[in-house]
Order: C-alpha cells, then sequence, then structure tokens
C-alpha cells in the first residue's frame, strides 16, 4: 500500500493516461471528478472517498484519480467495494468496473449486491466489448458482432443490465451517455448520495472494437424524474435492448427507492456508523 | 485407565447431542474425554456413530477395540458387533422405544449409571444444554428412567480434574475473539462451517461481525476490502472453497493487504468425501495463488494449539501485511477434546498501517511505482519481487519466536516420528511408554531449521501423515534434502486410531 503524489489538476494524479485517444473513457473520468468535486465542495471529505476497479480498460481510472482504494480483480470490484465499506461504514464507496467485468466474470456479485443493497455506488463502463483483450463479445455485445474469439458472430442475445438489475431489486438504478458529461455527473453525484444500492450503467463507444454499435447519441432521450413504480421502471428498461437497431434509448434515473441498506441491518455497523469510526478506531 | 465408547444410530437421532453431553458429565466427574464423530453426508438416516474415549489421564485419540456399545437403531449393533471388546457391554435401544425422541437421553442415562456416575452430575449438564427448550422436562425424566433401570458396572471415583471440553471449530472463534477479530467472512462448507457458526453466535457480544456472502471468491475480496479499510479479517473455507479463493490469495501477495484464511481439509479431490477427514491440503496451502509471494502456514495438532496459532496467524498477518493460513482438519475441526490447561497469552493484533479516511492510500493487483499507481517498468519490476522475498525472510527470522515445532515423547530417544496436525493426538497416545521420540511441525511455511538437526541425530525416522503421498515428508525433502523412507500413511477418509497406531509402529 503506497501513498500516491499528484499535481495540476485537483483530484488527479500525475499518471500520463494511457487509454487510446478520443476514448470516452477520459470523458467518464471527467464527469467522476467532477461529480466528486462537487460533493466536497458540499462538505464531503476527499479520504473518506474510496473506489474500487476491476481490471479492462475502465480500471485504469485507479491510477488517474486521486482518492483511495483497491485496484482488484477482474470481475471483482463489488465484492472488494462491499468489504471497503464493512471495514469503514463511514466511507463513501465507488466500485468502476467494465461490462465484461460486471455481467460476465462478476455477474453473481452483480445480482447479489442488488439484494444486499450495500451503500456503495457501481458505475459500469459498458462499451460491449472486452477492449482490453483486443475485441471479444461481452455479455451485452449485440447479436452478430463478429471478433476474433467468435467468427461465426455472438449468437446469444444481449443480457439487459438495467432490467435484470432492477428484478434483483437494486434501490437506484440509472443509464448515462458517456459523452455527456454534465448529465453523467449528476446522476453520479445522486447515486453517492442515494443511500443503498445505486447502479449507473454508462453506454460509451468504443473507438477501436465492435465500431457498428457505436454512434447512438441521436437515438437517446432523458428520462424526466425519478419517482415512478418499479413496474413501468421494468417498462422503460425494455426500450433498448442492446442490440443494433432504431429504437430510443432511455437515459437518466430509472427507479430510485430507499429501503435498509446492509450497514442498517447490522447493530454494531450502525453504531460505528453513528460514532463516525471505522474498525480501526472503534473501541470494543 | 481407558475406556472406548461407541454411541451409533441414524442421523437425526442425536447422537452428537448425546455423546457431547456424556463427554460433558465425565469431564464433570473428573476424566479425560476425546469425541470423535463419524457421519456421512446425510441430514436424516444413515448410520451416524461417535467414538468417546476416556481415560484418567490426558488422552487425545480414539481406539478400534470398543468397551461399551450405545446402540439408538439395529443397524449400530450389527455394523460394530465386531469391535466390541470380550466382556463388553452393549446398551440397546429397545428397552426406550416408547420414549421417540428421548431414546437419546434414556441411553445416556443408563451409560452414565453404568459408569458409576451421579444421576446428578448428568442431570445437570442436560438442564445446562437444553435450557430454555421446553422439551427439557421430558428429556430429565427419560435421562432419570435410563439411569434406574441400568446397574453400575466401572465405578469411576470421582477425581478432581478441572477440565474444559473443545473443539477445534470453537477454538478458532477463542482464537479469532482474542485477536480482536472485525469482520469474518465465509461460505458454508464442511468442514470449516462449525468456525463460521461458532462465530456466529458470539458476535454480538464480542463486538464483531460474521458475512456469508455469495460465495468464497466473493468471501475473499471483500475480506482484502475490509482489511484494506482497517478491519482484522479472516476468511474461513475448506478445499474446493480455498480453490476458488487462489486468486484472492494471490492479489493478497501484491496488495499487502493483511489477510488470515482458515481452511479446514477434508478428502478430495473434487467433493470427495465432504465428511471425511485428510491431510490433503498442505500442498495447495503452502502454494496455492500464482505468482511468487510470501506467506505464512501453520497447522495446529489439536483445540488449545489452534487458539494459540490462530493469534499468531492474525498477528503476523497484520505485522508484516502478509497472508497467513491456519490449516487444519475435520479432525481436529469436528472433534471435542478435554484439557485441564489454558492457551497462553495472546499477542495483541493492532492496525497500525494507515487507512482511508486518515489520507489518499491505494492498494493494487498490479505492480506499483513509488507513488503508488500502475507500472510495467522493469526497475519496479524487479524491486517490487525482491522486497516480497526480502519480506519472506523477515517473516523467517521473526517466527523463531513461535512454537515452531514441539517435541512429544521420550526426549533422548533415537526413533524419531514427524508428524503434523490431526496425527498429534493419536501419536502421543500410541508412543505413550514407548522408545519414541516426536516431532510435531506446526510451522509449515517457514519451516524450522530444526527439523533437519533432529533427523540427523536420530537412527530410525518415521513420517506419519493421514494422506496418499506424505505431503510433508516432500516438504522436508525440499527443505533438507533427505527422504523420509520410513512412512505410515492412512488415506481412506478415518483418522488414525492409537491402538493401531502402536500396531503398525511395532511392524515398520
Amino acid at each position: 500500500m503506497k501513498e500516491p503524489r499528484t499535481r495540476g489538476v485537483e483530484l488527479r494524479t500525475n499518471k500520463k493516461i494511457t487509454w487510446c485517444p478520443g476514448c470516452p473513457d477520459h470523458i467518464i473520468l471527467e464527469s467522476s471528478r467532477r461529480a466528486i468535486l462537487s460533493l466536497i465542495k458540499r462538505g464531503f471529505k476527499k479520504e473518506d472517498f474510496a473506489m474500487t476497479c476491476g481490471v479492462g480498460c475502465h480500471g485504469k481510472i485507479f491510477d488517474y484519480l486521486d482518492i483511495s482504494g483497491v485496484y482488484g480483480l477482474h470481475g471483482r470490484a463489488i465484492p472488494t467495494a462491499i468489504g471497503v465499506k464493512l471495514g469503514n461504514p463511514n466511507l463513501h464507496v465507488i466500485s468502476f468496473a467494465g461490462d465484461g467485468d460486471t455481467y460476465s466474470e462478476g455477474m453473481a456479485h452483480f445480482v447479489h449486491a442488488c439484494r444486499f443493497n450495500p451503500d456503495i455506488t457501481l458505475v459500469v463502463n459498458d462499451n460491449q466489448s472486452f477492449s482490453l483483450t483486443t475485441g471479444q463479445a461481452t455479455p451485452t455485445s449485440q447479436l452478430g458482432f463478429k471478433t476474433k474469439a467468435e467468427p461465426l458472430g455472438e449468437f446469444n442475445f444481449p443480457i439487459n443490465p438495467i432490467h435484470l438489475s432492477l428484478s434483483a431489486g437494486a434501490s437506484f438504478v440509472a443509464r448515462c451517455n458517456a459523452n455527456d458529461i454534465a448529465h453523467t455527473q449528476a446522476v453520479i453525484e445522486k447515486a453517492i448520495l442515494h443511500k443503498g444500492f445505486s447502479y449507473v450503467e454508462i453506454i460509451q463507444d468504443c473507438i477501436v472494437f465492435n465500431l457498428e454499435i457505436n454512434d447512438r447519441d441521436n437515438r437517446m432521450y432523458k428520462l424526466q424524474g425519478d419517482n415512478r413504480n418499479l413496474k413501468k421502471a421494468l417498462e422503460l428498461s425494455q426500450e433498448y435492448d442492446y442490440n443494433l437497431g432504431n429504437g430510443k434509448i432511455p437515459l437518466g434515473i430509472f427507479y430510485q427507492r430507499h429501503r435498509k441498506t446492509l450497514h442498517e441491518e447490522w447493530p454494531i455497523l450502525k453504531k460505528m456508523k453513528k460514532q463516525k469510526k471505522g474498525w480501526k478506531h472503534y473501541k470494543k | 485407565m481407558r475406556l472406548n465408547i461407541l454411541i451409533g444410530g441414524k442421523a437425526g437421532q442425536g447422537i452428537n447431542k448425546i455423546s457431547g453431553i456424556v463427554s460433558q458429565t465425565i469431564a464433570a466427574h473428573g476424566y479425560f474425554t476425546f469425541n470423535y464423530r463419524d457421519y456421512p453426508s446425510i441430514i436424516r438416516g444413515g448410520h451416524n456413530f461417535n467414538i468417546l474415549s476416556l481415560s484418567d489421564k490426558q488422552i487425545s485419540s480414539h481406539e478400534s477395540k470398543i468397551d461399551i456399545i450405545v446402540a439408538l437403531d439395529e443397524f449400530t449393533k450389527k455394523r460394530h458387533a465386531l469391535e466390541l471388546k470380550k466382556g463388553g457391554m452393549m446398551i440397546d435401544y429397545k428397552k426406550f422405544m416408547h420414549l421417540g425422541l428421548n431414546l437419546n437421553l434414556a441411553l445416556s442415562g443408563e451409560l452414565t449409571k453404568l459408569l458409576g456416575i451421579e444421576k446428578k452430575t448428568l442431570l445437570k449438564e442436560i438442564s445446562r444444554n437444553l435450557k430454555g427448550k421446553n422439551y427439557l422436562n421430558g428429556a430429565l425424566e427419560a435421562a432419570g428412567e435410563g439411569y434406574e433401570s441400568q446397574k453400575e458396572k466401572f465405578h469411576l471415583r470421582k477425581l478432581n480434574n478441572k477440565l474444559s471440553i473443545m473443539s477445534g471449530s470453537e477454538a478458532v472463534a477463542f482464537g479469532a475473539i482474542n485477536s480482536n477479530i472485525d469482520l469474518y467472512f465465509a461460505y458454508p462448507m464442511t468442514p470449516s462451517t462449525n468456525a463460521l457458526h461458532e462465530l456466529a453466535k458470539r458476535q454480538l457480544e464480542h463486538n464483531f461481525m460474521t458475512f456469508q456472502p455469495e460465495g468464497e471468491i466473493a468471501a475473499i475480496n471483500m475480506a482484502i476490502g475490509a482489511s484494506f479499510s482497517g478491519a482484522r479479517v479472516m476468511v474461513g473455507t475448506s478445499g474446493g472453497g480455498f480453490d476458488l479463493m487462489s486468486e484472492g490469495l494471490s492479489l493478497q501477495g501484491i496488495s499487502e493487504v493483511p489477510l488470515t484464511v482458515y481452511l479446514a481439509s477434508r478428502v478430495g479431490p473434487g467433493t470427495g468425501i465432504p465428511t471425511y477427514n485428510m491431510q490433503g491440503d498442505l500442498d495447495i496451502a503452502l502454494r496455492s495463488g500464482h505468482g511468487e509471494f510470501p506467506r505464512v502456514v501453520i497447522s495446529p495438532g489439536d483445540p488449545l494449539e489452534t487458539i494459540e496459532k490462530v493469534n499468531e496467524a492474525m498477528y503476523l498477518s497484520e505485522k508484516f501485511k502478509c497472508l497467513s493460513i491456519l490449516l487444519s482438519d475435520k479432525h481436529v475441526a469436528e472433534s471435542e477434546f478435554s484439557s485441564n490447561v489454558k492457551a497462553n497469552k495472546s499477542l495483541p493484533v493492532k492496525v497500525l498501517r494507515k487507512v482511508p479516511g486518515e489520507g489518499i492510500v491505494k492498494a493494487s493487483s498490479y505492480d506499483m511505482d513509488d507513488s503508488g499507481v500502475t507500472t510495467e517498468d522493469a526497475h519496479f519490476a524487479k524491486k517490487n519481487a525482491e522486497a516480497r522475498i526480502e519480506k519472506y525472510k523477515d517473516i523467517k527470522s521473526y517466527c523463531k519466536k513461535f512454537e515452531m515445532i514441539k517435541i512429544h515423547g521420550k526426549t533422548n530417544s533415537k526413533n524419531l516420528i514427524i508428524g503434523w496436525g490431526s496425527t498429534k493426538g493419536a501419536i502421543v497416545d500410541a508412543i505413550n511408554g514407548l522408545d519414541y521420540k516426536f516431532l510435531q511441525v506446526l510451522y509449515m511455511k517457514p519451516l524450522s531449521d530444526q527439523i533437519k538437526k533432529e533427523m540427523l541425530k536420530a537412527k530410525k525416522v518415521i513420517l506419519i501423515e493421514s494422506n496418499l503421498t506424505g505431503q510433508l515428508g516432500r516438504l522436508i525433502r525440499e527443505k533438507t534434502g533427505i527422504k523420509i523412507e520410513r512412512r505410515i500413511l492412512k488415506y481412506n477418509g478415518r483418522p488414525f486410531r492409537s491402538d493401531e497406531l502402536r500396531k503398525e509402529l511395532k511392524r515398520i
């Protein structure tokens, strides 16, 4: 465990960015940075933020954001984040993950996080491709996607992570467009402020692999408000099925409800939260 | 003086409950006990039995020849009849069929009377065990009815030993609590599950938390996350679950987030024989996880050692930010041992490192440079790898202050037995009064340099392990260059019995 040095831009480390020039990951970094910065301006302490990352292009954000965190294993950003939160319920924990990471290797964790309702935020960069490993299909890749590993084309229907998370009991479900900094920032802020498991799916293009799915901005529209019941949210979630097509793609907060978080179920964690202490300083 | 009592019946008839209560009764009467559990992976039905041994001296093993059989069903009588000694007794379920589920308690009454222990001692233990249960009165009546129906035979006079009974699983809980554990993560898998139960029921009283996530992979990654933010953590699992965790072990190696793993092994490979015993997982404890990184592997031989070694494991993992593995097995975890000694004082496990909330801290599964960001630089690759080896050297030198090995038996004997973990009890009991020295290895990694010295001093060296290939023997050969030719290996899932081992020693 080491302490990073920083200079220049607030909340940024001095590490040279190695994403492809033009990759929307740069924009997601900026939206996330602005969201955290905005919360710090509203009284959150920088030291109280912690992130966890999986392995994939998205994970490089770990080196660029100057907050604490664990750069975990591929697919395991969510359980690592739940652990960080259990270790100190006063931390604001954000888990950055990718679509391969979350919906393939780590699917079990995703579903159970929706069930457990830990007070953490999950941000998934979904470019519908395993890009860092040179472009294989992920569970959200469109039908027919031809890759080096799937030369006959992907013949599995993509999963709909928004619909899945709602069915699994997630208490905050949103979708953003990576290209829209202001909207993504606003949604991430709301997600962090939400008490419980908040899930933000970010649709992004990969500019090197899976090009045929790109350029969907003109099909996207923003949902108004977040006060709708589960039935309506589920209905909206099915407007877009992640395949090629011309249909509309809703963005924004599909669903938000407060229910008891994992930490509120445990008497000792409630006490620690009240005393503003993690296990290290909690007197037994 | 030693008696072996076999209590058998179907799963669900309360075999384990009753052998527990009788053990406590015998211990309250001042006699040492050892209670071995033999049960298949069945919830109701099948055939379960316990062998409860008692003695006026310390014992930690069971034997193959039985003095009293307590049969709760017909099958037990048939299956174990040949194990009964000449003149041995059979306590038959038939007399108390009318008592239904209280049959086991009636038979415990008979057994207690047979041994010559006062009725009130038994009733007190029953009341303590079934406190608050609505069937307590019925249970006491059944035990009384059984007691009055039998004649005293063994006339055990009361002894003054102050004894406590403990299983290895309870010991894991006590060791962890002594180390001020904050979080225990585990997914159910025999024989590690009981440690989860023992910890879970004490969590509110001792201010810690147990959590059962969706699987072992989640468990170990959560543990690393929680340790990162400042908690003292442990995960518990068995062979297959440990395999799933191995990527997490490797993550510990590079991220240097303190982590202790309790590994209770059973018969593998695969699902194997889930409820039986095997020392088959030493190799994976030593090597599991990709890449090269330091770790500590410790294996206790009984509950008392388990309490102490869990504490040392947690202490070392926090002090050196390393991986500690506490390797136990079904025989230590689920057998109940009596003892009149208390565990040594615990070392304080303190989190002194900086944690999130106190500043910016980063831990990573990637190689990092000095500023805490990912690097692929050759200079740092070499430097970080060497730092891991240096750390292991420090651990090795520090561990010398602990009991890495123990010597039992005749200390000047030229006949040296080497063994580890759950074979301890049977070996110590088997060599009692014979010309053998027993070297018990507790630290597998680092391995004590003393082992080679002892081997060179001996005329005859014998390796005893409950596995097929002699995994400790292989480790010793790797570290010392000495191959142990004489080996007693048992790999049918059943632990050594001391009388059987004594015969084997004469043969070899």
